[in-house]
């Protein structure tokens, strides 16, 4: 995983199949890998597309009305896949 | 006669509410932990005439102390009140949820892992080697499917079989993993054994590694001052949870090679991400996706445009007829110069509205708007924002207001700000309806042309806005790629898609019509004279009129560019509203005169307006700030009304520029 976030401090942006390419595995590898490392903090999702104007879970866990951070405002896309983006000044 | 107390472990999804509740049926007791908000779940069964207590513990991702859940599945394991703990995966995806297996090994308790969803698995053309995975790992290991009743009986036979056998994972391996992380065995060696109930030293040492901070917080209980001060001194050279969570997996990955088989496929990119995701061809290939589809929103138009003239074509026989009842001129004239032509207009944009939401829609749908974000994530890179700016820049297609929202999710203020400024610069849907519609009728099939150098005009805007704002706003910085997972292309569900889109259109008619009608109705009030010598506007607007030429842009066209900082749309209502108002010019009372032919606003406009002038008012409308609405979402995310101010008189000065070179440019070529 040392390696994963190496590879992104390039600052290009990679599809999971480019990951798996670049790092000779598989992209099971990398899905795993991602879901540890955010789990762990040290990758964040940048967008929950699936999530949309704050009527996602964890909107209705914070706040009343605001959407949570990583919330698409209504209308915005939904088809978009997920993000990650490394979360910084961590070790 | 007592049997054993099972714990059931396991991630979210592996199955073990379905298993629990097969195996207790009616039997079960559902509270709370104790001082927490966390679901306590617990049952009992019955088998050989013993009975069996099950404890459904909290589903949770691994053993870290990230959450409550997971601090109370562990310590539940630890404290002994388990006589045997079940294990469980999902036999579909075991390189993954066998992590659960690697973070629970190294807990002196003993246990057997359930494969389960081996139904799911079998399907997928797995076939899997429990037997293979057992002698390696030292516990039982089965086959498992928990919504059939059939493999219950093997559960319970490997369930006394792990409790006589007192099986407990073989962690040779594990540890020798973690005896290639740096710093391992200096902390290991500084934990004694049994320093804390149930816990090995190697398992303490890998959470120390990890910064697990209730195990830190337990250890400096239970140790010296001086001995914890040399585990925290280790702690800190080591590379924390991602060297270890690297030995997890490759300790499953060893555990499973050759006993699973998988008839995988090679995995290669589509005919399509091989143009959309190549590094040269990308960008051309999605800029020409996005006009390809902005010119093919003109087909699903036309019907519309066709509504909006056959409204237009009543306006003389109403008002020819409402003449001849006796009506007051005044009424006559607001509802043949108000509302019929305010509603011609209203239908040929909407008709716009509908095809560009069509064409977006449609491209989000089949996954193509994912790749956009992807091949502009380095250029954001360039103009100094985070990748994830391409967002808000794409949701400004739709509303600029929805994009400024979308800027929250950047944390850094700086660059917050920055992708706002840039966002105004995106043509939002009513401008995108309004642009072909007014192109049309100047440039007829030239109206494609001037679609696209809007287009281009507009990264141009971007990447100048980004260079004057971007040196005060965000400072060059390194910066990590983003890992994207696209989703895959499919065909769009046409019914759903239609729903949105005339959903959409009919929400846009609404607040277009109110807009349009209001705006219209009062700028007709303004310019209407009875005597026919010019209203105030009229009269304003010739004084002014010097200045605005000089932009290209008569004092008609200038007061519909001011009214479009209002709401794009509202620059409809004004020309709709100067053109055909009663103090204005001879073509209209040509037009009243009974010239049928010439009621048609589109000659209207032609007699009155040259194509540089029109040109030169697209660019400015289009480039205005882009609504009153935008910019109170604008303030409210930036919490800056400096900013604010200063972005909408960049906003100003930028478009009045633009139409005048616009005008310029086309004096030259007409």
């Amino acid at each position: 995983m040392e390696e994963l976030l190496e590879l992104l401090k390039d600052g290009h942006a990679r599809t999971i199949e480019m990951l798996a390419d670049q790092l000779n595995t598989n992209t099971e590898d990398i899905k795993r890998k991602i879901e540890y490392l955010e789990k762990m903090g040290l990758i964040k999702r940048s967008f929950s597309p699936s999530c949309g104007a704050g009527k996602c879970s964890e909107c209705a866990m914070h706040s009343g009305s605001a959407p949570c951070k990583g919330c698409l405002p209504d209308g915005g896309f939904k088809n978009m896949g997920e993000m990650w983006e490394v979360v910084k000044n961590t070790q | 006669m007592s049997g054993a107390t099972i714990a059931l472990l396991g991630q979210p999804n592996s199955g073990k509410s379905t298993l629990f509740n097969a195996l207790t049926g009616l039997r079960q007791h559902v509270g709370n932990w104790p001082g927490k908000t966390v679901e306590k779940k617990e049952g009992s069964f019955v088998r050989d005439g013993k009975e069996f207590k099950v404890a459904d513990l909290p589903g949770s991702y691994s053993l870290s102390a990230n959450s409550d859940e997971e601090v109370i599945t562990r310590d539940f394991i630890a404290s002994g009140k388990a006589d045997v703990v079940c294990i469980l995966a999902d036999s579909s995806q075991l390189q993954r949820s066998l992590f659960m297996l690697a973070d629970y090994a190294g807990i002196n308790v003993p246990s057997f892992l359930l494969l389960n969803m081996a139904d799911v698995a079998q399907d997928q053309g797995k076939k899997i080697d429990a037997s293979a995975i057992e002698k390696k790992l030292g516990i039982p290991v089965v086959p498992f499917s928990a919504t059939d009743a059939k493999s219950y009986d093997s559960f319970y036979k490997t369930l006394e079989r792990a409790i006589s056998k007192d099986s407990r994972i073989d962690v040779e391996e594990l540890a020798k993993q973690y005896e290639s992380v740096k710093g391992y065995r200096e902390i290991c060696d500084l934990i004694p054994d049994n320093v804390i109930d149930g816990y090995s030293s190697m398992w303490l040492a890998v959470k120390v590694i990890e910064n697990d901070a209730v195990v830190l917080a337990k250890l400096k209980n239970a140790l010296s001052a001086g001995e914890y001060a040399k585990i925290e001194e280790a702690r800190k050279n080591t590379k924390g949870a991602v060297a270890t969570g690297n030995c997890k997996f490759k300790w499953i990955d060893e555990l499973l090679d050759g006993a699973v088989k998988t008839n995988d496929k090679q995995v290669t990119l589509g005919r399509l991400d091989r143009i959309f995701l190549n590094k040269i061809w990308g960008k051309p290939a999605v800029i020409l996706t996005v006009l390809f589809g902005l010119i093919a929103s003109f087909i699903p138009a036309l019907p519309f445009m066709g509504v909006g003239e056959a409204v237009l074509a009543l306006k003389a026989p109403v008002m020819s007829g409402l003449t001849a009842i006796n009506c007051p001129e005044f009424i006559v004239l607001i509802i043949g110069d108000v509302i019929i032509q305010s509603f011609s207009y209203i239908f040929k944009m909407l008709g716009f509205v509908f095809g560009v939401t069509l064409v977006f829609g449609l491209l989000e749908e089949v996954g193509v708007m994912a790749r956009i974000s992807y091949v502009f994530d380095n250029t954001m890179g360039k103009l100094g924002l985070q990748g994830k700016s391409v967002m808000p820049f794409l949701v400004s297609f739709g509303c600029t207001m929805g994009g400024a929202a979308g800027a929250r999710v950047i944390d850094n203020w700086g660059q917050k700000v920055l992708t706002i400024a840039l966002a105004w610069a995106v043509p939002c849907g009513a401008a995108w309806a309004t642009i072909p519609m007014l192109s049309s009728i100047f440039f007829g099939p030239g109206a494609v042309l001037v679609i696209a150098v809007i287009l281009i005009t507009m990264l141009l805007h971007m990447w100048v806005t980004a260079k004057i704002f971007g040196r005060k706003l965000v400072k060059k910085e390194d910066r990590y790629g983003m890992i994207m997972e696209l989703p895959p292309y499919h065909k769009p569900k046409w019914g759903a898609l239609f729903r949105y889109v005339l959903g959409r259109t009919k929400e846009t008619f609404i607040r277009v019509t109110k807009v349009i009608l209001l705006v219209c109705g009062i700028f007709w009030l303004l310019s209407y004279s009875p005597s026919g010598n010019g209203g105030i506007l009229y009269n304003i607007g010739v004084a002014i009129e010097p200045v605005t030429k000089f932009f290209g842009l008569p004092w008609q066209l200038f007061l519909s560019y001011v009214a479009s900082a209002v709401g794009k749309e509202g620059a409809i209502g004004v020309i709709s509203a100067l053109y055909s108002g009663g103090a204005y010019g001879t073509a209209f009372t040509q037009a009243m005169s009974g010239a049928a032919n010439t009621s048609n606003l589109g000659s209207l406009l032609l007699a009155n307006v040259t194509k540089p002038e029109a040109l030169a008012f697209i660019f400015a409308m289009t480039f205005n700030m882009p609504c009153v609405v935008a910019l109170a979402a604008t303030y409210q995310e930036t919490h800056s009304a400096k900013w604010t101010g200063r972005i909408v008189l960049y906003y100003t000065v930028v478009s009045l520029i633009l139409a005048f070179l616009a005008y310029h440019i086309g004096l030259l070529i007409w």
